[in-house]
């Protein structure tokens, strides 16, 4: 029984050292994201204009083509 | 041979293990020195001490990344948010590098200055969120031209309609500015983005020389990039009357039932006030005929209420600020989240970040800390701001101690409104309508656009930041009357000519030109970081 008390507990601390190392290294990674502006960069150099190229390249309704309906919702005074 | 070693003494060591400990002092810190010529990115961002690096990093970089995706789940989902983000520019181009936003207004803050300042973005952020996520979950064009529930719930109206007159039916419909997000907010975040819309109204051969704000406002429009989100529509008047050129382009690209909601000028006449009031009872006539849903008084008491705290703690904060050196808020956070959240109404975002300022405040006044050591002047900011350079005031903190105090937008809503009884809060309401953004103090008349004087006062302030919207016709009547009185008064005040959105009028680095030669040639002052005096971020967001 005390055998495998310690097999499970062994289990446990190699869980928790690899779990460990992992928050570790992700918080060390993502330091180097945040400190090198890397966010930044790749938004700017890469994402933007990916988008930008998309949206002027975009179909769009020609607004002008739209009918003058200004009366067609025309209700009663509210202030009376 | 061998390249010679440079020696380190035991007091350069020890300085730079002070330097990584607690960050450089303020004249060492070379801020300018950080950019990446002309895009305004970061070579790398700025290092502030252990202990301020590390709360930007986990508490302001992180969290806001997070909630920022949170936000977007409990506000609509992902897939809405990837669907507007493919169909409009305003959200793709602007909204994904909003920490940006964040660096450049929080740029050189230490201690509680960043934690409080910090904490207003977080408010922003999040309504912000949340409109644009209630505008893509309703908008017929992301659903198959469906008009869901979401879309039935939904009031659009002009930015400068206060959501306040919408409380009645708050518990069953949520009011949604149709510009706050697709324009005004961009204008902060991204400059750029802007410039479309502002192109598109001019291209359809209407006039470049009113108000900017007004033309983009009509230019999403014209670009067809305004989603349809709502059935019905509350617009106004407001600022000027190139606004109802705006209402008018609304009305006929949008065609939806309309109520036009006035807001007098000249609003200190009480039988103007008594129309106001007839107004805003017409609106919500409207609204009833068109929901089907009655007035609830008593949500609207609910709502005012909670309005009112938040109106009571911004009481607060002015006065640590106007009688102490221990206000943790900068120039930029202040103007901003004032402004937006006077504006768009109460909402629990701004409880929490009241309440989270509130702790920081009160720690700077208990334990008197100073969170701007470097002041060297206290300076009040009047008129209407540069959108595109709203972080001026962080840049003229670092670079010449000029701490923005106090500005005219925080100001406009100096009032908290009565709830007894029907007739009291319709007045009070009537008033805070009237005293909208860039009314009550651009355009409402001499003596109120006067008022400076007596905020300067208040404020203790010794300097004036005079905001110069060339595009305004109101305040372009009245410059003349300002320099008189500066001079007459004897009052320091240097002039940011600028054209609201559009940051091709005049530059960022030619505002900045224009405070370091009042500094160097009338203030006869040295800079605290010389490398802020000129860079060029033209390309920057």
């Amino acid at each position: 029984m005390k055998k495998c008390k310690c097999k499970c507990g062994c289990k446990i601390l190699k869980l928790l050292a690899k779990l460990f190392g992992v928050l570790l290294l992700a918080n060390v990674a993502l330091f180097v994201v945040f400190f090198f502006d890397l966010d930044g960069k790749l938004l700017f150099h890469v994402v933007e204009p990916f988008l930008k190229k998309h949206y002027d390249n975009m179909e769009r309704k020609d607004t002008l083509k739209t009918p003058y309906d200004v009366a067609k919702y025309v209700k009663p005074d509210y202030d009376k | 041979m061998a390249k010679k070693i440079p020696e380190f003494s035991k007091e350069d060591l020890s300085k730079m293990l002070k330097d990584f400990w607690y960050g450089k002092p303020h004249g060492e810190r070379r801020l300018g020195e950080l950019y990446i010529d002309k895009k305004g990115l970061y070579k790398h961002r700025e290092w502030r001490g252990v202990k301020d690096t590390m709360y930007y990093f986990y508490m302001i970089w992180l969290y806001n990344y997070i909630h920022m995706v949170r936000d977007v789940i409990r506000f609509g989902g992902v897939v809405n948010f990837a669907k507007g983000v493919w169909r409009y520019r305003w959200v793709g181009q602007t909204y994904l590098p909003v920490l940006h936003w964040f660096d450049r207004g929080l740029e050189g803050l230490r201690g509680e200055a960043l934690k409080a300042s910090a904490w207003h973005y977080r408010g922003m952020v999040a309504s912000t969120i949340r409109q644009f996520q209630r505008m893509f979950a309703a908008d017929t064009r992301l659903h198959g031209g469906k008009q869901n529930e979401i879309y039935k719930h939904n009031i659009a109206h002009n930015e400068t309609v206060w959501g306040g007159v919408f409380y009645p039916w708050s518990d069953q419909y949520q009011n949604v500015p149709i510009e706050m997000i697709p324009y005004f907010v961009t204008c902060h975040v991204n400059c750029h983005t802007v410039l479309n819309y502002i192109d598109a109204v001019q291209s359809i051969g209407l006039p470049g020389d009113p108000c900017p704000m007004c033309q983009a406002e009509a230019g999403i429009f014209v670009l067809d990039d305004v989603p349809d989100y709502a059935p019905i529509v509350v617009t106004c008047n407001e600022a000027c009357d190139a606004s109802v050129s705006t209402s008018i382009l609304q009305d006929w690209f949008w065609d939806k039932p309309l109520y036009a909601l006035p807001m007098p000028m000249q609003f200190d006449d009480p039988l103007v006030k008594k129309y106001c009031m007839q107004e805003i009872e017409g609106m919500w006539k409207f609204v009833e005929e068109q929901t089907g849903v009655p007035f609830n008084w008593n949500q609207l008491v609910k709502k005012l209420e909670s309005q009112n705290q938040l109106q009571e703690f911004e009481w607060e904060k002015w006065e640590v600020a106007a009688h102490s050196n221990y206000y943790p808020v900068n120039g930029v956070a202040q103007a901003l989240y004032r402004i937006y959240q006077s504006q768009y109404g109460d909402w629990e975002i701004w409880h929490f970040c009241d309440k989270k300022v509130r702790k920081i405040m009160e720690k700077c006044v208990k334990k008197k800390i100073n969170s701007f050591p470097n002041t060297r002047h206290r300076v009040i900011a009047w008129s209407c701001a540069p959108l595109f350079f709203s972080h001026w005031c962080t840049w003229a903190y670092n670079c010449w101690g000029l701490n923005v105090i106090i500005n005219m937008d925080s100001l406009m809503f100096d009032m908290t409104i009565r709830t007894d009884s029907y007739d009291h809060a319709l007045e009070d309401m009537a008033q805070y309508h009237m005293w909208a953004p860039m009314r009550r103090m651009a355009v409402g008349g001499m003596a109120h656009m006067f008022e400076l004087w007596d905020y300067m006062q208040r404020f203790n302030c010794d300097m004036v930041a005079m905001y110069d919207q060339l595009q305004c016709k109101g305040v372009q009547g009245i410059h003349g009357m300002f320099e008189d009185e500066f001079r007459e008064r004897n009052i320091h005040a240097f002039w940011i000519p600028h054209a609201l959105p559009d940051s091709r009028t005049v530059t960022r680095a030619e505002i900045r030109r224009l405070i370091n030669d009042y500094m160097t040639t009338v203030m006869h002052e040295e800079p605290l970081d010389p490398s802020l005096l000129d860079f060029d971020d033209s390309m920057g967001w």
